[in-house]
């Protein structure tokens, strides 16, 4: 064990120390239009929690100036304390600060309630490489985060927050959106991996082929996707204009279609790419052995190509998931149904809790892919090693 | 001068329908008019598109400078031996940064920023950094040991061996880097046009909000050839570093 001092966990410590002192935690607003009026640690919350986070932050730069394994573990245990904290000084926030009789009243989150998040999230990164068992323990931390707050909004303690009265009165139109992006994007992937690995097998055949398709999948990629979406347009309105069985199918110039179409096109090259690396990537002589057993053809492709590639294809779907949930937001402007909707309405009417309540679901979901899929690539890999 | 234009004649293609589009829309009007019968303007005219272009540039311009100057730099620091400390977490974040969807980052940096240029060059850059910022990493930590011992061995200063030997051993890898970056922040600087920066994204925002298909696809065509246009002239500068050390 090293006792020279933790230069990372101190810096964020004092870094986050400062913010605190200096920024708002919260800011109250009458109602949706008036500016809000911003509160600090100690006027928010009262001396008590204000030298409750204060203490933690020191003592966690105090821990880190000689850092020792038992003290790794305590710091992590401060960084999730201060992080849990956070939904319940929020409920305690409002308790002190709005009260019954103000139904349109609500609070939001300002710079040290953020940057306390932001750094928390940090802390937690850094820590949990320096823990026994560092990985299970954030798992830990985030489940408890997530369950008190969960917990809170489920009393009403957080109602007033900014962004669940934005949510209370559109909730049926968030689950619409959730349906519609999920379905978007769950459409790009299947449609994409269908093509995909049936490109990646023509193009493994025919040796030829593999140049002029990947340039032409790379020309994708290269196309920003507001340009992709408006050349669309207008081939798509020309082509349901003439076809009844189009319009039976609301394939018009704008919404789900030319989103659907131009979320394929951009996923097809990593679902190409990585197919063809990873099958490439199988020795010849594994594959010679595989036949030596006297294996067949087929028997040799789903029993040991694809299983050792595998890993890679799935790293392939992981980062055409992402892009899509991304690429879908955008779409909302050519009216594919998505989280976008809620973003670009709330910019139009300059409502930045209305832009939240579209942006962060939108990061949660690709964070929640990222996992989703980087844990199946991983469990993939250890079924080649068994 | 042949062997040049012939070696550049890709990006050259690609700019020359570009300027065209630019300056010459309007001859295309009667095309125009196949898609819009209805609408009074079939040419958009609210700002020119050259003036749209250079603004576009310009905000690109701006945030990917900055995102590489960061970038590197940062990527610099955290390689050394009194950096080093930074390394993990560094790389984890630009690692987990890269799952935000751009279009999220751009609408977060409304709040802090308001409307306009600003907000979309610092989202820009904020988003651009990443690309760069891993591929240096991923650059430098690529030098083996045994060449930075030869360096240092024939008593180049670390100054010199970061430069002369790790930077130039990394740059197609930064250079890979930083394309991406650019890639990603010519398509996100048009949807900046949604946060107010005037971009060649207002011709497809205007169209979309007017109905009018005409502007739509005149600006989608010029955002579409910009990008090919820059795309390519990268792939040159990298084919010719390719060339250059033998890779």
């Amino acid at each position: 064990m090293t006792s020279e001092p933790n230069r990372v966990v101190l810096t964020l410590a004092l870094l986050a120390l400062l913010i605190v002192c200096l920024g708002d935690f919260a800011s109250v607003q009458a109602n949706r239009i008036v500016p809000g009026q911003g509160l600090g640690l100690l006027a928010g919350l009262g001396w008590p929690w204000m030298t409750g986070i204060v203490v933690g932050l020191l003592g966690l730069a105090g821990l880190a100036l000689r850092p020792t394994g038992r003290r790794y573990g305590l710091m992590l245990g401060l960084s999730g304390a201060l992080l849990i904290q956070l939904p319940v000084a929020l409920a305690w926030f409002i308790q002190q600060h709005i009260s019954a009789e103000q139904p349109y009243a609500r609070v939001g989150l300002a710079a040290s309630c953020w940057s306390l998040l932001f750094i928390g999230a940090l802390l937690l990164v850094e820590l949990q490489q320096r823990v026994v068992a560092g990985r299970h323990w954030v798992k830990l931390i985030l489940v408890l985060l997530f369950g008190v707050s969960w917990l809170l909004i489920g009393t009403g303690a957080l109602a007033p927050l900014a962004l669940l009265r934005e949510y209370s009165s559109r909730s049926s139109t968030f689950w619409q959106l959730l349906y519609g992006h999920l379905s978007l994007v769950g459409g790009a992937l299947l449609a994409s991996l269908l093509i995909g690995l049936l490109v990646a097998w023509l193009i493994l055949r025919v040796q030829p082929l593999q140049r002029p398709v990947f340039a032409l999948l790379n020309f994708f990629q290269t196309i920003p996707s507001l340009a992709l979406f408006g050349l669309l347009i207008a081939p798509l309105s020309y082509l349901s204009a003439h076809s009844p069985l189009l319009q039976q199918l609301n394939v018009r110039g704008i919404g789900w279609a030319p989103a659907l179409l131009a979320l394929i096109a951009y996923s097809l090259l990593p679902v190409v790419r990585n197919t063809c690396v990873a099958l490439q990537g199988v020795a010849a002589d594994v594959i010679e052995s595989a036949r030596g057993m006297g294996m067949s053809g087929w028997q040799v492709f789903t029993q040991v190509q694809l299983p050792l590639a595998l890993p890679v294809i799935i790293e392939g779907v992981r980062i055409t998931t992402i892009q899509a949930i991304g690429l879908t937001a955008v779409a909302a402007l050519i009216g594919a149904s998505g989280f976008g909707s809620f973003i670009f309405q709330g910019l139009g009417q300059g409502a930045m809790d209305l832009v939240l309540l579209g942006a962060l679901p939108t990061i949660v979901l690709a964070l929640l892919a990222d996992a989703l899929f980087s844990s199946l690539a991983s469990w993939a890999r250890a079924g080649v090693q068994r | 001068m042949i062997a040049i234009i012939k070696y550049w004649r890709g990006p050259l293609f690609w700019l020359a329908l570009l300027l065209l589009a630019v300056f010459c829309m309007g001859q295309f009007e009667f095309l125009f008019r196949q898609l819009t019968p209805d609408a009074a303007e079939v040419i958009y005219h609210r700002e020119s598109f050259a003036q749209l272009l250079l603004n576009h540039l310009l905000v690109v311009a701006v945030a990917a400078c900055l995102a590489i100057i960061i970038g590197v730099l940062a990527g610099v620091v955290v390689t050394r031996s009194w950096g080093r400390d930074f390394l993990p977490l560094v790389s984890q974040v630009a690692s987990i940064g890269q799952t935000f969807p751009p279009v999220a980052v751009l609408a977060l940096s409304v709040p802090l920023l308001g409307f306009g240029d600003l907000p979309t060059i610092f989202a820009l850059m904020l988003y651009g950094l990443l690309p760069v910022l891993r591929n240096t990493l991923a650059g430098l930590q690529g030098v083996a040991g045994s060449t930075l011992e030869a360096a240092r061995g024939i008593g180049m200063s670390p100054l010199q061996v970061l430069l002369q030997v790790e930077l130039a051993l990394a740059s197609p890898v930064i250079l890979a880097g930083i394309r991406t970056s650019v890639t990603i922040t010519i398509a996100t600087a048009a949807i900046g046009s949604t946060i107010g920066a005037s971009t060649l994204g207002n011709p497809v925002i205007a169209g979309l909000v007017n109905g009018n298909t005409a502007y739509v696809l005149q600006g989608a065509v010029l955002i579409g050839l910009l990008a090919v246009c820059v795309d390519s002239t990268f792939e040159r500068i990298q084919h010719g570093l390719a060339l250059r050390y033998g890779g």
